[in-house]
């Protein structure tokens, strides 16, 4: 094969190499490139930058219309990995040694090995995670014009008091869905970078989710609500997941999952409109995150026959770390108070019921997102069974 | 086997990430190796010929001078690909109205260190083979590190400098230094340009010293010719050592160099 370019009086150190460079990178190894060239001082120069780079140089001769004839031999380097050369399709594994290289990039053979370690398509799916993202940019709100906060109604300082531990309650939950997936963004590689950009939004969502909770939560001082012990260490056993899709499991199929009838029910019983409003926005935000963590979980069953024993290992040893535990008082008081809308003893007995309601809808509703997941009847009601008391 | 000991003139920080990368890279052939750093030259050469180290990577000015000093019993092990056939540009300034090297009479001609075989040495020589008098060109000296001999580039760059400061109406650099600079911009295509260049030679090499044990030569060779371009490891070790792959030894590419020392008695 042999190409030829017409470079005029171009030289080294006046562009010549952007006409060929370019030409050269994109040959095979041998390919042979005929430089003509209008300019004697090529003849110089043209040998020494073949020899820096390694392409070989095979002389020079006086064409019929009076240029020089260079003859440029492409060498070894650089060597280019196409593994990655698909723009639209996940390739099913990504090579470390790719780096950063995009997708629908050539990657320069002989880069140093990436940090990246979710390097198989099926630990990273699911691949609609660009719909996902694209969903996600879409509906990103704002807490300061997106929320009626001049709506404020004044509240007994009961009922206050139990939606300002409610909303500190959730943020405290929400702290744990922005750290637990931030963990796994720099493991996935730039091949599969939507599902990096799903979780990003995630992230966004969260810090966004955290504003609007604790600005609710304080928005008319009062007691300093309280974050107990069992959150706490209901949360942090999510931080002890190295696996991306063991995580994903915990925290957006069982945790946000359930998280979303809690949102559901403080909506229903919401007794403002900046209340519901935040209820409704972050319900919305939350059923992406599901959504993914349903998609995410679904395919790795497909994939992986042993994933339902891990994922149940997961599952047990959470419950077995936070065993005994029950809803936390100060949370199972506050959405009683809220249901109830008042203290009035009736009014109490209606807000539990109503609470106790909900523990089995979220109970349901886990077992029914646990089937769409993929799980059996009976795997989905064991897994249903040993999630933590605290929701998240 | 006994380790193998090498001495490396230490020309800049990075020759010991160098070595100590290639350290590893033997040691994980199976071949043990340790170096030893010099701060120039001559005190590298003399260690090699009194058995002090068993190898020496020589420039190729430390490379004759420890065949001579030997009488021969130098080994020659390798080198790297871009070791092979290097030549050496005289450059102008572009309104020097400079069309010849017999031009350079008279003129303000910027030269690298005493000891630089490609920034004075042979291109000198080579000058005054094509009849220019050097006695006749004002040479404007950089002699900067020297007992490096010329490895630091540093006298390269302060000669190409020199000329885009108008301070030299000509110059010499290396054919990789000159390539380097202009291909990356840094050279003003339009004021300094290449008039002609030597006739190649040959640059660095692994000389053994006299009477080095064959296995150990032989391990070494093995090792070294086993590292890679295409592995991450080596590629950078390969790249700050200016190679892209290590080539047996050759001796045919030192000769002009050994005639411009036997004339003007410099050994």
């Amino acid at each position: 094969m042999v190409g030829a370019v017409l470079t005029g009086k171009l030289n080294l150190g006046t562009g010549l190499l952007a006409r060929i460079r370019p030409l050269l990178d994109r040959m095979p190894e041998g390919a042979v490139l005929a430089v003509l060239s209008d300019n004697p001082e090529v003849r110089d120069d043209l040998p020494a930058w073949c020899r820096l780079e390694r392409h070989g140089y095979g002389g020079v001769e006086r064409d019929a219309q009076g240029l020089d004839r260079h003859l440029i031999v492409r060498g070894p380097h650089p060597r280019w990995n196409r593994s990655l050369e698909d723009l639209t399709n996940w390739p099913a594994r990504v090579e470390a040694s790719t780096g950063l290289a995009p997708r629908g990039a050539w990657a320069e053979t002989g880069s140093p090995a990436s940090p990246f370690s979710a390097l198989d398509r099926d630990q990273v799916s699911p691949e609609d995670g660009a719909r996902l993202y694209a969903q996600g940019a879409q509906s990103q709100w704002n807490v300061e014009t997106d929320i009626p906060w001049a709506r404020a109604a004044e509240l007994s300082p009961e009922l206050e008091s139990a939606v300002s531990q409610i909303f500190s309650f959730l943020a405290e939950n929400e702290l744990a869905a922005l750290y637990v997936p931030s963990r796994f963004i720099a493991r996935i590689p730039p091949a599969y970078v939507e599902t990096a950009q799903a979780l990003a939004l995630q992230l966004a969502d969260e810090a966004r989710h955290i504003e609007a909770f604790l600005r609710r939560a304080r928005l008319r001082g009062g007691p300093a609500p309280l974050s107990t012990v069992p959150t706490a260490a209901s949360l942090l056993t999510l931080f002890e997941s190295e696996d991306f899709t063991e995580s994903t499991f915990l925290l957006s199929v069982l945790g946000e999952g359930t998280f979303l009838d809690l949102l559901s029910f403080v909506e229903r019983h919401a007794p403002d409109p900046i209340t519901a409003e935040i209820a409704r926005r972050a319900k919305l935000d939350e059923t992406r995150h599901v959504h993914f963590g349903l998609a995410h979980v679904a395919r790795a069953l497909r994939s992986d026959s042993t994933l339902f024993s891990r994922l149940e290992a997961a599952v047990r040893r959470r419950a077995l770390a936070l065993s005994g535990a029950v809803v936390p008082g100060p949370v199972q008081d506050a959405l009683t108070v809220l249901a109830a809308g008042s203290t009035e003893p009736g009014a109490l007995a209606r807000g539990h019921d109503a609470f106790r309601s909900l523990l089995e809808v979220m109970r349901e509703n886990r077992v029914k997102r646990l089937r769409h997941a993929g799980f059996s009847d009976e795997q989905a009601a064991i897994l249903s069974d040993l999630h933590t008391p605290n929701f998240m | 086997m006994k380790p193998i000991l090498l001495g490396a003139v230490a020309y800049d920080a990075k020759v010991v990430p160098i070595w100590e990368g290639i350290r590893e890279h033997f040691r994980e052939q199976g071949v043990p190796l340790d170096f030893a750093l010099f701060s120039n030259y001559e005190r590298q050469v003399d260690s090699l010929l009194k058995g002090h180290i068993d190898i020496a990577w020589n420039t190729p000015l430390a490379h004759v001078r420890a065949q001579k000093f030997s009488e021969g019993r130098t080994l020659s092990l390798g080198m790297r690909d871009s070791d092979r056939d290097f030549t050496a540009r005289i450059v102008v300034r572009t309104d020097a109205g400079i069309a010849s090297p017999k031009a350079l009479e008279g003129r303000r001609l910027a030269v690298g260190s005493h000891d630089s075989v490609q920034a004075r040495i042979l291109p000198l020589h080579w000058l005054h083979a094509q009849g220019v008098d050097i006695g006749k060109v004002n040479l404007v000296q950089f002699d900067s590190d020297l007992g490096k001999h010329g490895d630091t580039g540093r006298s390269e760059l302060e000669v190409l400098q020199a000329l885009a400061q108008g301070q030299a109406d000509a110059g010499i650099a290396g054919d990789l230094v000159w390539a380097q600079e202009t291909a990356a911009g840094r050279v003003d295509g339009s004021k300094i340009r290449s008039l002609t260049g030597t006739a190649p030679f040959d640059h660095c090499m692994f000389d053994g010293r006299p009477g080095l044990e064959a296995d150990r030569a032989d391990a070494f060779q093995k090792a070294l010719f086993a590292m890679k371009w295409e592995d991450p490891k080596h590629r950078r070790i390969l790249e700050m050592e200016g190679l892209r792959q290590w080539m047996p030894a050759r001796e045919s590419g030192y000769q002009d160099l050994i005639a411009a020392l036997d004339r003007t008695g410099e050994w």
